[in-house]
């Protein structure tokens, strides 16, 4: 045993010789460069939403260094970013939090993707002062817990479909609908779905089906087959890239007939592509679509951000990447209005932005939400075999009407 | 006899000091630190049942979830309505103050370990009757059934998941919380290691060994296994309440299938790091959780993406060099050192024997 004991001791002790001299922590700017540190999931049920979310900070990273940086007191500095792999777990998220915080010595966030990665990264944030600009995380309740460190470029997630719900009575004349909805058991779906409940109550719609789907999402069948029972208004479903693709894959096999399907998250799954026809009429709710006419100097509008990121990445940009990328604008804003790199001083700037971006105006609410921009609804509409989303809601930027009610599968070519 | 004390002493001494200074050496690594600890005591614990008893259980990760939801309802629900706390979009915010905060977590704790010790006495009356391959299958059932029953709760926060109390911002020292919960971890860690031991020197464990060697021998010897398994099993999930109850309150966020009862992650790696080190040792599941989580930490982030791949390979470098774990390995080479005596007649003879 003695033999082992003293294995172990000396095991230990170069254990600890190599810790202490990783402890020299970096600095939040390193020379010329600004370091922001973000845990995204780049494996994990949320890969392809925080690789859309990567490839939005890593655009706007590129842009905003090759036309000059932040100035900050007369000097240029360049945005640099620290990646962790969050395997789209929140128990690893807040740990990685504390560890570009505590050992990566970085002094601002980038937000993870998904609201439940948002909530357990939060509390770190907030516990040494970091201020986090997060372009991922909708769930109401982050709003409402008082955070003073956290400031989200999007709308809260209870908005999401409330306005499909608004139209699906005004196309009932007024009257409330029969809804029948399916949401994944996780913080954004479920405050979707709080949007859709307060939805209901306001204009007396009644919930017929109100199912719950595993996180893993692969399959409905079971909620689709009480659909074609009992004949909804509307269908409502939401559970992020998977739910979106496992819906409409499942709707067109079973053949599910609804007069109105509504969803989110159809650009991201990138919908019109992979399922093109047999999405068509489904209506998603978007924080931007490239049409909307925001600008800004470094991404100019929308359509042109649209085709940059085409060139770069090679798929057209869903919301996801396009908040990511304002996140970063918000960011360089503040450092040259705080002109200093004071984490207290550049959170009051954060308080104080409004600004407009190719994404939509930033405002942030007293809860750290933006207030300043709407949700907007598409439709994907084919022509031919070439499917599009397409903008029916709000009206300003509609540029197609929207169309009711989905034809039943067996009038459809 | 009295020298090898002694140097047990130096060892567990040095060892308890250093636990003590290494928040303090290594203040940046403190969640670590505190994972560590929990990852060792999940290990131990797992290794009275797969290693001393011979029952693989998946089941562990019950006990761990269910710590971490009690923990946290207790805290809140000590002083809040539970239910508008966890209710999303609720515009009222409850704060704890400094005194609640620790009461809170001190009440939560010790019903975070008692609960869960009696519904595994509960679910191992029913099941340890199973054995082999159908117990491991059995309790891998258990631990996914509660993550998704555990989603569809709506008073701890259903899917939503539940954000457990913050800690309390009187205190300003921001390194408070992760000392406050390291040394808990460190002390959960310390009595988990003194209980262990004690049973390690105890007949409870030559009758659990015996169980695992050959059951039905045992009880034709007239050991009533099922009571020992029970008991056995309980004590598992006492430790494995505390420290599903002190993690909830470090990550701050329970999310019902991924922190809570996250079979595919702790689940799977109380099991490999038992494993790892040498199940049924003492030391083999502390060095195997300390191995295990310095190859995370340290190698997870150099290969982003691939680091399950990365893992699938360690298992099966395992699984295929170290069946034994390194502890069995080491005592298959310096058996001497484990005070093993080999004696050669005795070998001869057997082998003559076959």
């Amino acid at each position: 045993m003695n033999k082992i004991a003293k294995l172990f001791v000396t095991f230990i002790s170069a254990i600890t010789l190599a810790l202490v001299s990783f402890t020299s922590s970096f600095a939040k700017v390193e020379g010329e460069y600004i370091v922001l540190g973000s845990a995204i999931s780049l494996t994990g049920k949320y890969s392809s939403n925080g690789v859309h979310t990567q490839n939005g900070y890593n655009m706007a990273v590129d842009r905003i260094n090759k036309m000059g940086g932040v100035e900050v007191q007369g000097k240029k500095y360049k945005f640099e970013i620290i990646y962790y792999d969050d395997e789209s777990n929140p128990k690893r998220a807040a740990q990685l939090a504390e560890r570009l915080i505590k050992q990566d010595g970085v002094h601002y966030m980038l937000g993870p993707y998904s609201s439940g990665l948002t909530k357990a990264i939060a509390p770190v944030t907030e516990k040494y002062k970091i201020p986090m600009v997060e372009a991922n995380g909708a769930s109401r309740s982050l709003f409402t817990k008082g955070y003073k460190y956290l400031f989200a470029v999007l709308s809260p997630a209870n908005q999401y479909l409330e306005v499909a719900i608004d139209l699906a009575v005004e196309k009932n004349g007024g009257k409330g609908v029969k809804i029948a909805q399916a949401f994944e058991q996780d913080a954004f779906s479920q405050d979707v779905r709080l949007g859709i409940l307060d939805a209901a109550k306001r204009t007396g719609s009644e919930i017929i089906i109100d199912d719950k789907l595993p996180k893993e999402l692969n399959d409905m069948a079971a909620t689709l087959a009480k659909v074609k029972a009992v004949k909804p208004d509307v269908l409502v479903v939401s559970g992020h890239t998977k739910g979106a693709l496992t819906a409409i894959r499942q709707i067109s096999e079973m053949k599910v007939d609804v007069p109105m399907l509504a969803m989110t998250h159809c650009d991201a799954a990138k919908l019109s592509k992979q399922h093109g026809k047999k999405s068509e009429f489904a209506l998603c709710a978007s924080q931007w679509h490239k049409n909307l006419s925001y600008k800004d100097k470094f991404f100019g509008s929308g359509k042109k951000y649209a085709k940059d990121f085409q060139k770069e990445f090679g798929y057209d940009p869903p919301y996801q990447s396009a908040e990511s990328s304002a996140a970063l604008l918000v960011f360089k804003d503040a450092f040259e209005r705080a002109n200093s790199f004071d984490r207290d001083a550049v959170r009051d700037a954060l308080v104080d932005t409004e600004m407009q971006t190719f994404y939509g105006n930033i405002k942030f609410g007293p809860g750290g939400q933006n207030v300043a921009k709407p949700m907007i609804l598409f439709q994907v509409r084919c022509k031919g075999d070439d499917c599009e989303n397409r903008v029916v809601a709000p009206t300003k930027w509609a540029s197609d009407k929207f169309y009711h009610p989905i034809p039943k599968w067996s009038e459809r070519s | 006899m009295e020298k090898v004390k002694q140097k047990d002493l130096i060892l567990y001494s040095g060892l308890i000091i250093l636990g003590l200074a290494a928040p303090y050496l290594f203040s940046a690594f403190k969640v670590q630190l505190t994972y560590l600890c929990v990852l060792i005591v999940l290990a131990m614990t797992w290794n009275l049942q797969g290693g001393e008893m011979g029952y693989n259980t998946f089941g562990n990760i019950l006990f761990y979830g269910l710590g971490m939801y009690l923990t946290a309802s207790v805290q809140v629900g000590m002083f809040f309505p539970l239910a508008e706390w966890t209710e999303s979009g609720g515009e009222k915010t409850f704060v704890h103050t400094t005194a609640q905060y620790f009461q809170g977590i001190g009440v939560g704790l010790l019903v975070s370990a008692i609960v869960p010790a009696v519904i595994a006495g509960a679910i191992g009356y029913a099941i340890l009757g199973l054995r082999g391959h159908y117990f491991a299958i059995c309790t891998l059932g258990l631990g996914i059934a509660a993550g998704e029953i555990a989603g569809g709760i709506e008073i701890i926060g259903a899917g939503q998941g539940f954000t457990t109390p913050p800690f309390p911002a009187e205190i300003v020292d921001t390194e408070a919380r992760g000392k406050f919960f390291y040394f808990l971890s460190f002390a959960l860690l310390v009595g988990t290691f003194i209980f262990v031991k004690y049973i390690y020197g105890s007949r409870f464990r030559l009758i659990l060994n015996a169980i695992r060697d050959n059951e039905d021998k045992a009880e034709a010897m007239g050991i009533q296994t099922m009571k020992y398994k029970i008991v056995g099993w309980m004590c598992s999930a006492f430790f494995c309440g505390l420290a599903g109850g002190i993690m909830g309150g470090l990550i701050g966020y329970i999310d019902s299938t991924d922190v809570a009862f996250d079979g595919r992650e702790m689940g799977v790696f109380m099991v490999l790091m038992a494993i790892l080190g040498g199940k049924g040792t003492l030391w083999g599941p502390v060095i195997g959780a300390t191995l295990f989580h310095f190859f995370k930490e340290g190698l997870w982030t150099l290969i982003l993406g691939w680091q399950y791949v990365a893992l699938g390979v360690l298992i099966v470098v395992i699984v295929v060099y170290f069946p034994e774990g390194l502890m069995g390995w080491l005592r298959e080479k310096y058996p001497e050192r484990f005070g093993e005596v080999i004696d050669e007649k005795d070998r001869k003879a057997q082998v003559e024997l076959k």
